[in-house]
């Protein structure tokens, strides 16, 4: 798969339909790939996909680097199914145009959370990693494990439904289809089961380990405004104490502010430094959106986002009576 | 003798429930002295972070409150607001603030019995659950 | 020409003449209107909710109504008549007589005290008596001027010289027990009358018990006890045991589509008013099991259909077709009904309680007014006008509009009203409006930078406020916070001597920013904005707290309680206006031209009436003629050609100088917005493209016939529409052979899925063309396949004619529609064999016609969509333009400037058409009649460097107020267009958009100002 990846990549570059191409390369650590720019056909070979890829590469488009999109560059950029999804809202979104973009997929199997693996390795530094299907060789000084990939998955590959890019230009490989679902959010359902008081104490538990350092932010393909609401003082509507009421109203909002926009790729997840299962939160709020709206957020260019948008007929359950 | 008093913040939209408060005021009707009234132009100008500010200021409850379905001055503010509060509140009440504490309602220019009401249940419901803690700064 | 007047006066102020007279002050011209009760408002404030919306009928009036007394062009003459009219029009000389209202209007503070001590307790004519009132009182709560009046037959004191207890009871000294009726003259360039309509009383219809039977109640009077704000609180109960009724019938066509008492026309209303209480008496009790008795269901307008299907399906409300004979009470307390079916057969049916929905009468006082006037009625007594000059009366100057000349609903109402007004500017000396010009003697104090130093007054409103609330105290309190420079308790803020403390405290203390604390911003805020103003501040450096509505009125028994939150409300007050700020409403200059879109009966009127007023039009049309759907329509009911009408209108439109027709035309593109709209018209075909410049847009690009082949159509020449059948009328030209019968099938592809509308005129067209026929082919059998017959108004006389002349309905339904087969599939003129099941026969009934005539739908033209987006305007499901608001703005569109008529909106009849497209002409005016307008203060900024183009604010706004620029991709905000509601504000995630006089800081600082954490919770 590598080897068409790299020449599809190429081939683009070749024919002049891009300038540029994203896409993933092998990283100076073992378990993290590392994403790269590929303007000639040369460098090309640079390129790798496996479950260390979990870049979500089309912050490219919208963080600093914007001007990639605004310089009317042509570009090529390799998905997943996710990725794909923050591609598709970016677009709805204006943040580039579908036209000026050529969509990669890539069959993805999961990416994984580098802290499930180095629990499996009881914390032996890991030297190497490879994938071979569905099971993970680890080695390491003293010892070579063999794993299934699904023990070693990100959480939010768990309880992904859209494994593979909807909106391609091309695929390598064949495409799966959205497979319908079971019940994608029953973890979220027995969470609402407990108690208002239980809930609160537990969320109190978890959001009280926040240290606000915004890697959750930093790292969110829909995160892209010039400012962030927490980063403004006209007014400061929330503290940036580590206090409990600031931290919890922070993330409230920020889940807010991604509601019908987050793609639930789990780059939040694995980016918390104190192991905070923000996933919740994002998923609570997904599951209000899918429902209520009937949004699935990233699949389909020509719906506008869910927060931008009404219908006159909408459930309004929670209005009182 | 001091019994505990809830504060609670009522925002209203000017052109229905603002509305409805004055025809309950004018019609001489009776409820508890709890609400704080804030004048908006449109539900539509209510954002989450004005209900989040008011319970970590330490008001013991939020009331929201715009036009009916289809009665908005201003066309659609009220259905662009009823989505942002359709997340919201499962969203507030999932990390366990108490279902009641923050209410939405619609309230139309006429129905002056109806906010009367609606405020006495709101301020009955937050008795019920008692001063505010969750979310509230410095508590 | 100099010798017109620019003023009008309106008889009668419900909401025609309320939108009458603000179009009318909108273009400058002085406006008196003239109302006989104590309030403007009319019928609309009795409804609790309108059809097909449910909005809130007070909800949506009301800032109508304020609009009204506030505006400077408006003189509001209440309890008054119009007796006498000479003089020409453009000159009319009228007396109008004013009765005394025993309560000066200046003094009065409406505070209703007055009312609570009176002994006389009067009956409600309001609430239709089923509560009461006193001899003093206020009309309603709501009404408008907000004064109170003295009925002087039921008064003690006028009446029997003993009580005066109102007297002792004013604290303002209002009451002035020697006022007198006074007679007043005035000179007007026309008149406009409005004067309404009255329901029908059921009292003469002993057979369904009416007030003998207490749970048998009006429509009006169900409206009333479904009103929130009504007798019952919108609790509906029993008049008899006091329960909820379980089951409800609703009895149609009382008082209307009655040959028996005079009444052969249909109300037109009574239909979906009935539909519209069975939804919302379900909505209030839950198991309501509700039926409407009626013969047909005329849900005729735009939405009603899906409305009726909506009360059937989701609402489970059961319709009956049939005839009520009578009503008896059981011994039990039921109500029996019992009623004929189609069929024939008799039932009985017991129910809780009766609706009767009465019809629409005229009022008996036209007959005065007829007389005083000189003004011709009609044979039902509404005043006559007609079908190509639908809103003329007989008398030259003088116009009539709303339900005065035949019944109508609300959309109707207001759009008679505003194409009134368009007929009534040609003889005015109309002159285009400069902005209004600010007192220059008191230049605008600049105050960006400087420290708020804020005034708080304290308003007692008599013992309003400080019966209940101590004053004093919360003045003191106020002068404790910060900023606040000054504070005072005064006795009535609102009265003369006080607004002149509030301007003298401006000076003396040098104050920034003025806050009141006394009753509600959204009747008292203009006066004191204005007065400030006066003082050299900005009027939006004002800011008010609610101190009566909000506490004294509401916690009369709680007096400590009532203090401390006064106390809040004012801190909060206070803490707002620290972070108000000078706003500015930036002019806007209108470039008086306007663009017609459509060369229809409703374009060229349109163009015709802005012409006639002295602006230029462009009319585009993209056909190479003229007269759109009109040139296909040969026979009107009253006679007049309408070809001949047609002709006229088009010479009209030629050779108007201010006219310019441009056919064949296409629109490649419009730009701009309110007062400067640019459009391109595309070259080609030997065509230049063109650029034209223009302050206002019309929308009037009309309907297209439905195309089918149901029912055969097209496969033999004896298969037509009605279009076609008018045409063959016309020219002769029948099919050869003898015409012994004929079939129409009415509502084809009309009100089934994929149309779920009425198509509105194809009922009475299909009676006008077979009565055409008849007087042709008197031998000739006419069967007509129906579903509902819907000859609305004054059509139904025509079904009735028709029905009288043995025509044979045969009622469908869309289950078993009527099969149509080719007798003979060989040739091209084949006849045709129809099968119709008849419900009343319970059988098929096979009719070999020789001519089958469908009265096909009215379609909404798919180019409806492409025009939309370039405007950005929407569409309803239907494919057709959607106005503002389906009630009160019915030609208006959300965007400023581009208005709609005709076919465009939705399917009318010619006089309809006509009347929109005045309307739209008469609210093009009210821009074009000024040189500009000003911009709303309070509107959204955009803080651009924050700004990520995301667009949701673009997507949100109602308004197309706000855009992301396609090359800086950031957010503008197009200040002629924002209306300040804030949506797109709160749906910025960047920040980067705020509202001016709402912004982030001041709500912020508001929900800041209380220390609600430290301090002890409040005790009691």
């Amino acid at each position: 798969m590598v080897n068409e990846l790299r020449e599809a990549a190429g081939k683009l570059l070749d024919d002049g339909k891009v300038d540029l191409v994203i896409g993933w390369a092998k990283g100076s650590l073992p378990l993290a790939s590392t994403p790269v720019f590929i303007s000639s056909s040369d460098e090309a070979d640079q390129l790798v996909f496996d479950s260390t890829c979990g870049n979500n590469l089309t912050v490219y488009f919208t963080k600093d680097n914007k001007k990639i999109s605004r310089d009317r560059k042509k570009v090529g950029i390799f998905v997943k199914g996710c990725d794909s999804r923050s591609l598709v809202l970016n677009i709805t979104e204006k943040q580039l145009k579908r036209e000026d973009v050529t969509i990669i997929g890539v069959p993805c199997s999961g990416v994984i959370d580098t802290r499930k693996v180095r629990r499996k390795a009881e914390g032996r530094e890991v030297l190497e990693y490879s994938q071979d299907g569905d099971t993970v060789t680890i080695k390491g000084k003293e010892f070579e494990l063999s794993v299934p990939l699904e023990e070693l998955l990100s959480n939010a590959c768990l309880s992904c439904l859209r494994k593979d890019a909807e909106e391609y230009d091309l695929f390598i490989g064949e495409p799966r289809k959205f497979s319908g679902e079971s019940d994608p959010y029953s973890d979220i359902e027995e969470y609402e089961n407990l108690s208002a008081d239980e809930r609160w104490e537990r969320m109190n538990e978890e959001y009280s380990k926040c240290i606000r350092c915004y890697a959750c932010r930093n790292v969110c393909p829909s995160c892209y405004c010039n400012v962030c609401f927490v980063d403004q003082n006209d007014p400061q509507w929330i503290g940036k104490t580590p206090e409990i009421t600031d931290t919890m109203i922070f993330h409230i909002i920020r889940n807010l502010h991604i509601a019908g926009r987050c793609v639930e790729c789990g780059a939040c997840e694995r980016a918390c430094p104190m192991d905070i299962r923000l996933l919740y939160l994002n998923r609570k709020v997904a599951k209000e959106v899918r429902e209520r709206f009937g949004s699935d957020t990233g699949t389909d260019l020509d719906q506008k986002p869910a927060m931008a948008d009404f219908r006159e007929d909408e459930n309004q359950d929670f209005i009182m009576g | 003798m001091s019994e505990w008093q809830p504060k609670i913040l009522a925002i209203l939209c000017n052109w229905c429930s603002y509305a409805g408060a004055d025809l309950a005021g004018v019609s001489r009707m009776q409820y508890p002295p709890n609400v704080r009234v804030v004048r908006i132009p449109c539900s539509g100008r209510v954002d989450p972070l004005m209900i989040l500010k008011g319970l970590q200021s330490g008001f013991d409850g939020v009331l929201v409150s715009g036009c009916h379905p289809g009665d908005c001055h201003y066309i659609s503010g009220n259905f662009v607001a009823r989505r942002r509060f359709a997340v919201l509140k499962p969203l507030l009440e999932f990390v366990g603030v108490e279902p009641d504490r923050v209410q939405f309602s619609w309230i139309s220019a006429g129905e002056g019995e109806r906010f009367a009401q609606v405020v006495t249940k709101v301020t009955e419901d937050i008795r019920k659950i008692g001063p505010a803690k969750r979310l509230v700064k410095g508590a | 020409m100099g010798s017109k007047r620019n003023s009008v006066l309106i008889v009668g102020a419900g909401i025609a003449g309320i939108q009458a007279a603000l179009d009318l002050a909108e273009m400058g011209v002085e406006v008196h209107l003239v109302e006989d009760t104590p309030t403007i408002g009319g019928r609309m404030p009795q409804l609790d909710k309108t059809f097909p919306t449910n909005d809130c009928s007070m909800c949506i009036l009301s800032p109508k109504m304020s609009e009204c007394a506030r505006h400077p062009g408006i003189q509001i003459h209440i309890l008054s008549n119009l007796k006498n009219v000479s003089g020409k029009p453009g000159r009319f000389k009228c007396t109008i007589l004013e009765r005394a209202k025993y309560v000066d209007p200046v003094k009065c503070v409406a505070c209703g005290l007055c009312e609570d001590k009176c002994p006389v307790k009067i009956e409600d004519t309001f609430d239709v008596g089923l509560r009461t009132r006193k001899a003093i009182s206020r009309y309603f709560l709501q009404s408008i001027p907000a004064e109170y009046t003295i009925d002087k037959d039921k008064c003690l004191y006028l009446t029997k010289g003993v009580c005066r207890i109102c007297e002792k009871t004013c604290e303002a000294g209002a009451i002035n027990y020697e006022d007198k009726d006074r007679e007043v003259e005035l000179e007007v360039g026309a008149i406009i009358l409005a004067a309404g309509i009255d329901p029908f009383d059921p009292i003469g219809f002993g057979h369904f018990g009416y007030h003998r039977y207490p749970d048998v109640v009006t429509s009006l009077e169900f409206e009333r006890m479904l009103s929130a704000s009504g007798p019952m609180g919108g609790h509906v109960v029993r008049a008899s045991n006091g329960k909820e009724p379980k089951k409800l019938a609703f009895i149609q066509c009382v008082g209307s589509r009655d040959e028996g008492i005079d009444r052969n026309y249909c109300s037109s209303a009574c239909c979906m008013f009935a539909i519209k209480q069975s939804i919302i008496a379900k909505e209030h009790i839950k198991d309501l099991d509700s039926s409407i008795f009626y013969m047909d269901i005329r849900a005729f307008g735009k939405d009603f259909d899906k409305y009726y299907e909506k009360a059937e399906k989701q609402y489970g409300v059961k319709f009956k077709r049939s005839k009520v004979a009578d009503i008896i009470e059981t011994p039990e307390g039921k109500l029996r009904l019992r009623y004929t079916l189609e069929k024939g057969t008799t039932q009985y049916e017991e129910f809780d309680m009766v609706v009767l929905s009465i019809g629409l009468q005229a009022r008996e006082a036209n007959q005065r007014l007829s007389e005083d006037l000189d003004i011709r009625l009609n044979e039902f007594g509404f005043c006559r006008s007609e079908r190509f000059s639908p809103l003329m009366t007989s008398r030259e100057g003088v116009f009539v509009c709303g339900a005065m000349n035949g019944p109508k609903d609300i959309p109707e109402s207001v759009v008679s009203a505003s194409g009134a007004v368009a007929n009534a500017v040609r003889f005015l000396d109309l002159e285009r409006q400069g902005l209004p010009t600010a007192d220059e003697s008191i230049p605008e104090k600049n105050v960006i930078g400087q420290r708020p130093r804020i005034g708080v007054f304290v308003c007692h409103c008599g013992i309003n406020i400080a019966g209940v609330v101590d004053v004093k105290d919360v003045a003191e309190y106020a002068g404790t916070l910060e900023n606040v420079e000054h504070t005072e308790d005064v006795m009535y803020a609102c009265s003369t001597d006080c607004l002149d403390t509030i301007k003298k405290r401006i000076e003396e203390h040098d104050l920034n920013r003025v806050v009141v604390a006394a009753c509600t911003p959204r009747t008292h805020e203009p006066l004191f904005r204005e007065t400030i103003n006066e003082a050299g501040l900005n009027p939006y450096l004002f800011e008010m707290a609610n101190i009566r509505d909000q506490c004294s009125w509401a916690h009369m028994d709680q007096p400590e309680l009532a203090t401390i939150k006064s106390k809040d409300l004012v801190e909060m007050g206070v803490a707002k206006s620290r972070g108000l700020q000078p706003l500015e409403r930036l002019p806007i200059e209108i470039d008086p031209k306007a663009l017609v879109i459509g060369g229809g009966l409703s374009g060229m009127t349109s163009a015709l009436s802005l012409a006639d007023a002295g602006h230029q039009v462009y009319l585009i049309e993209k056909e190479d003629e003229l007269g759109g759907n009109l040139r296909n329509i040969f026979f009107n009911f009253d006679d007049k050609d309408p070809q001949v009408f047609l002709g006229d209108l088009i010479k009209k439109v030629s050779r108007h100088k201010m006219i310019e027709v441009l056919k064949g035309a296409e629109i490649e593109d419009i730009s701009g917005y309110i007062g400067n709209y640019k459009t391109s018209l595309k070259a080609g075909s030997g065509k230049e493209g063109r650029l034209l410049d223009h302050g206002v847009v019309i929308v009037a690009t009309g309907g297209e016939e439905h195309k089918t082949e149901e029912y055969l159509l097209g496969k033999s020449s004896r298969i037509v529409t009605q279009v076609e059948f008018e045409r063959m009328l016309h020219e002769k030209d029948f099919p050869a052979g003898k015409l012994k019968n004929v079939v129409m099938i009415q509502c084809v592809g009309s009100r089934e899925e994929g149309r779920m509308y009425c198509s509105r005129i194809c009922c009475s067209k299909a009676v006008k063309n077979a009565l055409e026929l008849k007087k042709v082919k008197s031998k000739t059998n006419v069967y007509f396949a129906y579903r509902d017959i819907r000859t609305y108004g004054f059509s139904e006389k025509y079904y009735t004619e028709l029905r009288d002349e043995g025509t044979v309905f045969l009622r469908y339904t869309p289950d078993s529609k009527p099969v149509v087969e080719l007798i003979d599939e060989d040739v091209t003129d084949s006849r045709a064999r129809v099968t119709v099941f008849d419900p009343i026969m319970d059988r098929d009934v096979v009719i070999d016609a020789d001519l089958v005539v469908l009265a096909t739908a009215i379609d909404a033209p798919e180019k409806n969509e492409e025009l939309a987006k370039k405007l950005k305007v929407p569409l309803n499901a239907d494919g057709m333009f959607l106005e503002a608001h389906v009630k009160l703005r019915p030609v208006d569109f959300a965007t400023e400037g581009v208005f709609l008529c005709g076919l465009a909106h939705s399917p009318k009849d010619m006089d309809e058409s006509q009347a929109q497209a005045k309307a739209a002409a008469s609210r093009a005016l009210t821009f074009l009649n000024r040189k500009a307008v000003l911009a709303e203060g309070t509107i959204c900024q955009v803080m651009t460097d924050r700004c990520s183009g995301c667009s949701y604010c673009e997507s949100i706004c109602a308004y197309s107020a706000i855009e992301v620029d396609p090359e800086k991709l950031v957010a503008v905000v197009n200040e002629a267009l924002c209306k300040g509601c804030g949506a797109c504000v709160a749906s910025c995630r960047c920040g980067a958009l705020d509202l001016r006089g709402f912004t982030n800081q001041q709500m912020y600082s508001v929900f800041d100002s209380l220390d609600l954490v430290i301090t002890e919770k409040v005790g009691d």
